[in-house]
């Protein structure tokens, strides 16, 4: 067994008075997709500044491809492609100069990459300028830079927020080729349903902490779907059925959330009262990480 | 035009620092002027000789513009604000509508203040209105000033409105610009490109044929005759050209699109160069045309001046003339090089603020993010800064001795040498800008002031007689005043060490901070 390719333990930073990480850990594995998720403000994006030594931790132990990332920055960024959340670009540089640069500041070749494979399933117009292009294209110009050359670790920062459903689509076939190249995925990200594809293990965080780490199997409990039904009928009892949470029944209207083992059950006890209207939704996020967190609390009392 | 006078409140809450301090500075510096000048001359007779002595230079008109009625003490007293200075409310004028219109646009910040209630021409309306606000401001505490400071009431009150005008002038100029380039640095070289015609326009006209001085706005400033018979008809001037402009600039505005210029964007290249590969080479890249524009700008003053110097032989001998250009240090050509090395030090300044802004905005993550160390990072603009700034000084030098063997002056010595001499005082001040970036983003502001301060101190320095020590502190102050002084290595190898240290702090202090 190899040893992780990130590991970070009780990491601490704080700007003034505000204490951005506050004893977070993360443990990727070798060749694994890791998903990152949490609330805006969770600490995500200041964990992987961390990561790469652009920030300095105040306290905690931080290895990343077997290096210390404040001391021997440079040295191990030649083995890691990082895609932030909010791409800034030189805006008198064309997008296909940017894509060049990047790749020979990682110390590789863009003449023999993939760039132009990856400009062309990206749809990338190489030639404009970096202040032409819309968010969506400044991501892209990172994306195709990342995943051009053969790094061992990728650390992607909300990649997909300005792509179309197209590009994530493109997207997510970069991230399953890489990964079978054997290359380690840290996906941060806010988008349950992406992670979810991609991801094989994922810690969750909120305001610095770890809420939730473990494999996305384990976490089914956070893939519930939430049902609302009018119906015609009297209601049905769904309170017998394992699965069921959150059970309301006001008027004619039954609302709930289920597993998805049990949906088919739910759905057919349903119809049995005569349905009229139905709506089926995941949760929120935001519901996710309240359940998450109250969860937890509710655990450790 | 919906939604301006928010936008209005928002730009001078922007403003809310740079706008009072710069404005601060130039109202004190012209009463420090007006306040002054009687006590450096014992009489009427004595003020019209230095008066004299200016107009008998041309190398003083050319940087000055001429002194039209001698017998006037307001005139004397106004030597380098009613044109230099004028240059510098052009520039503060200039940097406050661009800020407020293309850089916004390019940021995107107009398109999220566009999807709200607010008209098209709202952004530039709402701007040019603040810059009224300011001029009006600027040209009444002058006005106030120089009346309080002994000199002539209505002289004072055209005065104040000649610099008032030449501030909305320079509002229309950057109106226009704005809209004709996508790019904020592009729009910032044509408008201070065309502040420079303006001035050489002035100066040719100040010092040969006259008609020349009356194209230029500046040269209206001289012509006015503040202090002198008032022609007060020329002042009215300054409104049709600003308001032509600002007409100029709205119809522009409506004949493009939000983010576009009306010049369009060539495509650029599909690959990047094998060259553009490390921190130096795109720190290179980025700047190659700043630099080559501030090399024209640099080379074409050089050789204009180079040209009109001539006229130094007989001056370094007439006492008085120099008691007068003695102000920032020496003889003719050095009392050019000492403004031209300050405006040159914000070439470095420009290059160190860019290096702020990548950080600002994620660039420089980017780059930190590969197998670019920071000490890399931080030497490629570094260096760019020092060495440009140095090479735009030897590119002035040579424009000097050009211009100034082409006019067949006598020899006065190496021009280059005396364009060398203030690189190490520019390096101290580049180094400072440096420095207060590596201390942090939020010092960044500090990286416009360093050069500014220390001209403004240098200047105050000798009109109110402050202590050694205090004027010392100027970096400027220290340079030998080549070619009438002797070349000193002293001031040269010491002037670099304290850069060199400088830059020491920064480094470390930039390897050991949060980026970001």
């Amino acid at each position: 067994m190899t040893s992780p390719l990130i590991e970070a333990h009780g990491l601490v930073k704080s700007f003034g008075t505000f204490r951005a990480l506050d004893g977070l850990d993360l443990v990727v594995e070798a060749g694994e997709v890791h998903g990152f998720l949490g609330p805006n403000g969770a600490g995500k994006s200041t964990t992987i500044r961390v990561l790469l030594g652009l920030l300095r931790r105040d306290a905690g132990d931080v290895r990343i491809l077997g290096g210390d990332p404040w001391r021997d920055a440079a040295a191990l960024h030649r083995r890691l492609a990082y895609v932030p959340g909010d791409v800034s670009l030189w805006p008198n540089l064309s997008g296909g100069e940017i894509v060049d640069l990047l790749i020979r500041m990682r110390g590789a070749d863009p003449v023999t990459s993939r760039r132009e494979e990856l400009i062309e399933r990206f749809s990338l117009d190489p030639t404009k300028r970096g202040r032409a292009y819309s968010k969506g294209n400044r991501q892209k110009v990172a994306l195709v830079a990342a995943f051009s050359t053969d790094p061992d670790l990728l650390i992607l920062d909300e990649p997909t927020s300005g792509l179309d459903p197209l590009m994530e689509q493109v997207f997510n076939e970069c991230v399953a080729q890489a990964t079978a190249r054997g290359a380690t995925v840290l996906l941060s990200s806010h988008i349950l349903s992406e992670v979810d594809r991609l991801a094989d293990r994922v810690t969750i965080i909120r305001e610095g902490k770890v809420v939730e780490t473990g494999r996305i199997s384990d976490l089914r409990h956070l893939s519930r779907s939430r049902i609302v039904a009018t119906l015609s009928g009297t209601a049905p009892d769904l309170a017998s059925i394992p699965g069921v949470h959150d059970l309301a029944t006001a008027g004619g209207q039954v609302s709930c959330t289920v597993d998805p083992e049990v949906l088919p059950a739910v759905l057919a006890a349903l119809t049995t009262a005569g349905v009229t209207a139905l709506t089926s939704t995941p949760p929120s996020l935001e519901e996710l990480f309240l359940d998450a967190y109250r969860d937890r609390v509710g655990a450790g009392r | 035009m919906t939604g301006w006078r928010l936008l209005l409140r928002l730009g001078l809450r922007q403003d809310r620092v740079l706008a009072p301090v710069a404005l601060a500075v130039l109202v004190l510096m012209s009463i420090a002027s007006a306040a002054a000048t009687p006590g450096l001359y014992a009489d009427q007779a004595d003020r019209v000789r230095a008066a004299e002595a200016i107009n008998a230079s041309p190398a003083i008109v050319a940087l000055y513009g001429p002194i039209l009625d001698v017998t006037s003490e307001g005139e004397l007293a106004m030597t380098k604000m009613t044109v230099l200075y004028a240059v510098f409310v052009a520039v503060l004028f200039i940097v406050v509508v661009r800020r407020h219109t293309r850089v916004e646009e390019e940021t995107g910040r107009t398109e999220l203040v566009g999807g709200t209630a607010v008209g098209r021409h709202a952004p530039l309306f709402a701007t040019l209105l603040e810059a009224v606000l300011l001029a009006l401001v600027l040209g009444v505490l002058t006005a106030l000033g120089n009346t309080v400071s002994g000199l002539d009431g209505a002289g004072s009150l055209a005065f104040g409105a000649l610099w008032a005008g030449t501030a909305l002038v320079a509002a229309g100029i950057a109106a226009v610009t704005a809209q004709l380039s996508a790019s904020a640095r592009t729009c910032a070289a044509y408008a201070a490109g065309t502040v420079g015609v303006l001035f050489v326009l002035r100066a040719a006209g100040d010092t040969g044929p006259a008609w020349l001085s009356w194209v230029s706005p500046l040269g209206w400033n001289t012509q006015v005759r503040a202090y002198g018979d008032v022609r007060w008809w020329l002042l009215p001037c300054y409104l049709l050209v600003s308001g032509a402009l600002v007409a100029l600039a709205f119809a522009l505005r409506s004949r493009r699109d939000l983010g576009s210029g009306l010049v369009p964007t060539r495509p650029g290249p599909r690959t990047g160069s094998p060259r553009l590969a490390d921190a130096f080479a795109l720190a290179i890249k980025v700047h190659t045309v700043t630099l080559l524009l501030w090399s024209v700008a640099a080379g074409v003053l050089g050789v204009v001046f180079g040209m009109i110097a001539p006229g130094i032989g007989d001056l370094l001998d007439a006492e008085v003339a120099q008691s007068i250009i003695d102000e920032l240090g020496g003889a003719l050509v050095a009392a050019i090089l000492s403004v031209v090395a300050v405006v040159l030090t914000y070439f470095a300044v420009t290059v160190v603020n860019h290096a702020g802004h990548d950080e600002e905005d994620g660039r420089a993550e980017l780059v930190l993010a590969t197998a670019t160390s920071r000490s890399r990072w931080f030497a490629a603009s570094a260096v760019l800064a020092l060495v440009g700034t140095a090479w735009l000084l030897v590119v002035t030098g040579a424009g000097l001795w050009i211009g100034y063997v082409a006019a067949d002056g006598p020899g006065i010595g190496n021009l280059l040498l005396a364009a060398l001499a203030w690189a190490p005082a520019s390096w101290v001040v580049g180094a400072l800008a440096v420095l207060s970036l590596s201390a942090g983003l939020r010092w960044s502001p500090l990286v416009w002031a360093w050069p500014a301060a220390f001209l403004t101190l240098s200047l105050l320095g000798d009109l109110l007689e402050l202590p050694g020590w205090l004027t010392g502190l100027s970096p400027y102050s220290h340079v030998p005043s080549l070619p009438a002084d002797a070349w000193s290595w002293g001031s040269a190898g010491g002037l670099s060490a304290v850069a060199a240290a400088l830059l020491t702090v920064a480094w470390w202090r930039f390897r050991e901070r949060d980026i970001g």
